[in-house]
């Protein structure tokens, strides 16, 4: 009797090993070029995806290291999802190259390019030369950074998993619908904040912020970089000291990835304030989704424009 | 052995020393009138940002309100023309003893390289490099087909590319952390590196829980075929005068910021080697002939440690690199046999060399790097005692953006078997047009 108890008990417990192993095995592999992108895939993904991303919320997207390591993530991924418009250009290719993962490569259901699924501000109409410093040809990149298209991003993860995992799709429309309830939650209670923000004129480093002050309706009136991805000259800074003064711009808004000095030195000359906001998730301590994100950066521009 | 202290001792403190970042400019004093901040701004983002949306006013265009999604997205040039970059590269050579440049030329483009890339089908793609100099003309520097769709992980390539035997022989010069190559890649794999055509195959695996390549190549031969020597047969007459190569990637992260590339590689082929004779005294060699086919081996080892910390990487990094090689001559009976009567002019002793490299970013902008470069050579005889080459350099970089790069380089090199030292002052410019082209790592 004991032994036949103990060999029932055997049996369950290799059952439940094989069952977990087969969900483990079952789930989709999701790699983002990005923290927000991951984020995204996990509310909508849940346990049926596991996630990883290659660059770090505080870290410039542009400017990451192909790091063989980031090559054996690549090469067992289901999915392959990333922001597109040139942002990962430098380095987005040898790891493609070095995963030899054809589920992933372009043109297979795995390779995600995120950028088809929102619509772009800043697409060139005419010729484009570097001449304009880092304009990407495409379109501005930072999309993520407005919360339409955070659900837009939601909504191609759950078709893309969907696709790639069918017997999983009512779980994964489920938690889409869930990520945009919490996010149509969150909005709500931005309202008394966005409506400090609108109309404020505010410096940004960068063109990341453009998405963000179209949501927000901040009024860029300056950037740092005198060209997209170039660092400022002392006439720039001289001209853009003029145009806070002549505004009343009340901050800059920057990266904390970015070297603050020519932001504090502009900010001595002219009151203004320099808010170093989390363009990302993991971008700062606490920031660990996509709702904090979005509400952190908008209740400190709140505070600093007031 | 003075410039091998001054570079370890470098290496140790450069990341503590150079804490300080370069002062950001200092504006010039604010006179401007709103007149001038207009005229500036039209400069600047802004006029781009009211360009741009100007442009997306136009019809077709859309915001994140808007309910449609414009038809975007597709190939860059829907002509399906491939990507097309060049990198042009000029040399100044203001060394105060004459140029020590190839062309002999004080101020010279040394190579303009002209870069065709693109999707050949869904299972191949395709690069072509062709070198451009006036001491080369058109010269294919690689061209070749990379398979993309092969099962189990494998990668293949078929055509002519740089042979992955070392760290840096991959790196096209142009993009080199130096001006030059290492002295013992110029020595022991050629001015310009070690190319091979023929196969290449790569295969990355990670049984121990860190990543693995193995990369194998089969080649015509080992190294650029030198003009002017002619041997009785080709040195692959035999499948086992073709060149081979295995290389062994091991890399690890050390933490966010810091990681380590430990290597091996090898090598082997036969290649001519210059023999001669006297055809006056007893000579079994044509007339036309003069050379004869050697092997010759190479062992190497190379070890990569990098620290980037991720959120200052823009503005600090700090690289240091070694590579230590040998080059091993065929030159026993056999040979002696082949070449009889003659006098074989090749190396007939083995060679070791090494190199030790490293670069610390000062600013967003700038860089200084320093090098100790050690190589024997192996063309001298074998009692005329230990002849090798040794030199430090120093180079101070300056990138205005991703796409040009200035190069202030300075070299104190002692030539093999000379105690006077020569000073090389040089001075690069590099400059690349076309798409953005992925950054080495």
């Amino acid at each position: 009797m004991k032994r036949q108890f103990f060999m029932r008990g055997w049996l369950v417990a290799v059952l439940a090993i094989a069952i977990t192993g087969n969900t483990a095995s079952a789930q989709l592999k999701v790699v983002t070029s990005t923290s927000d992108l991951a984020e995204i895939a996990s509310e909508v993904g849940g346990r049926m995806v596991t996630t990883r991303h290659v660059s770090e919320g505080y870290q410039d997207p542009h400017f990451v290291e192909a790091k063989p390591s980031f090559v054996l993530q690549l090469r067992n991924a289901d999915v392959w999802a990333f922001v597109g418009l040139g942002l990962e250009v430098g380095w987005m290719p040898l790891l493609l190259d070095g995963a030899r993962n054809p589920k992933i490569r372009p043109g297979s259901v795995g390779y995600v390019d995120v950028s088809s699924a929102v619509p772009l501000l800043d697409v060139p109409a005419g010729d484009v030369d570097r001449s304009q410093g880092d304009v990407h040809a495409l379109g501005n990149p930072h999309y993520w950074l407005h919360p339409e298209n955070g659900r837009r991003i939601a909504r191609l993860f759950q078709k893309r998993f969907s696709d790639l995992d069918p017997k999983n799709a009512a779980a994964y429309s489920a938690n889409t619908r869930a990520f945009e309830g919490k996010l149509d939650a969150a909005q709500r209670t931005w309202k008394p904040a966005l409506a400090i923000i609108a109309g404020k004129p505010v410096v940004a480093w960068h063109t990341s912020w453009r998405y963000f002050a179209q949501f927000t309706r901040m009024n860029i009136v300056g950037f740092i970089e005198p060209k997209p991805g170039v660092p400022p000259s002392p006439s720039h800074i001289a001209g853009l000291i003029q145009t806070i003064k002549r505004t009343g711009a009340k901050a800059i808004i920057m990266e904390p990835f970015y070297d603050r000095k020519t932001a504090d030195f502009v900010a001595r000359k002219t009151g203004i304030k320099v808010l170093m906001l989390p363009p990302s998730v993991g971008g700062a301590k606490g920031i660990n989704d996509y709702v904090q994100l979005l509400s952190s950066d908008i209740q400190q521009v709140a505070a600093a424009v007031r | 052995m003075r410039g091998r202290f001054f570079l370890c001792a470098f290496a140790i403190v450069a990341p503590t020393v150079l804490q300080a970042q370069t002062p950001q400019p200092r504006p010039t004093p604010a006179r401007d009138s709103v007149a001038r901040a207009d005229s500036i701004a039209r400069a600047d983002s802004i006029a781009i940002v009211r360009e741009l949306e100007a442009g997306a006013a136009n019809p077709g265009s859309s915001s994140p309100d808007s309910p449609t999604v414009p038809a975007r997205g597709g190939p860059s040039n829907p002509r399906l023309m491939p990507d097309i970059s060049a990198i042009g590269e000029v040399i100044g050579d203001f060394s105060p003893k004459g140029s020590t440049q190839e062309s002999g030329k004080r101020v010279d483009i040394r190579e303009i390289e002209l870069a065709l890339s693109s999707a050949v089908d869904p299972y191949f793609r395709a690069d072509f490099i062709l070198g451009i100099s006036d001491l080369e003309g058109i010269a294919v520097e690689e061209a070749y087909i990379t398979a993309t769709a092969l099962p189990k992980q494998i990668a293949a390539r078929i055509g002519r590319f740089h042979m992955p035997f070392g760290k840096q022989n991959t790196t096209h010069r142009a993009e080199l952390q130096a001006i030059e190559y290492p002295h013992v890649i110029q020595q022991f794999l050629g001015p310009e590196g070690l190319k091979g055509t023929g196969l290449w195959l790569s295969r990355v695996f990670a049984p121990l829980g860190f990543y693995q390549e193995l990369q194998l190549t089969g080649v015509n031969q080992i190294g650029e075929p030198e003009g002017d020597l002619i041997a009785a047969e080709a040195a692959n007459r035999s499948l086992a005068g073709l060149g081979v190569s295995a290389r062994l990637r091991n890399y690890w992260d050390l933490s966010e910021s810091t990681n380590l590339e430990l290597s091996g590689s090898a090598a082997t082929g036969r290649r001519a080697q210059p023999a001669s004779c006297d055809l006056a005294i007893d000579c079994q060699f044509a007339v036309e002939v003069n050379a004869v086919n050697a092997r010759q081996s190479l062992i190497g080892a190379d070890l990569t440690y990098r620290w980037r910390p991720l959120q200052r990487g823009l503005y600090k990094s700090f690289i240091v690199q070694a590579e230590v090689m040998r080059q091993i001559n065929q030159w026993d009976d056999d040979l002696r046999r082949e070449v009889q009567s003659a006098e074989f002019s090749g190396p007939t002793r083995n060679a070791n060399g090494a190199y030790l490299f490293s670069r610390y970013q000062l600013s967003r902008r700038t860089y200084l790097g320093a090098r100790y470069d050690w190589v024997q050579d192996a063309l001298a005889d074998a009692g005329s005692g230990e002849k090798t080459l040794t030199a430090a350099s120093g180079y101070l970089q300056f990138f205005p953006s991703e796409f040009s790069k200035f190069v202030l380089g300075f070299e104190r090199q002692f030539a093999a078997g000379e105690r006077k030292g020569v000073n090389r002052i040089l001075l690069q410019s590099t400059f690349a047009v076309g798409p953005h082209r992925p950054h080495p790592f």
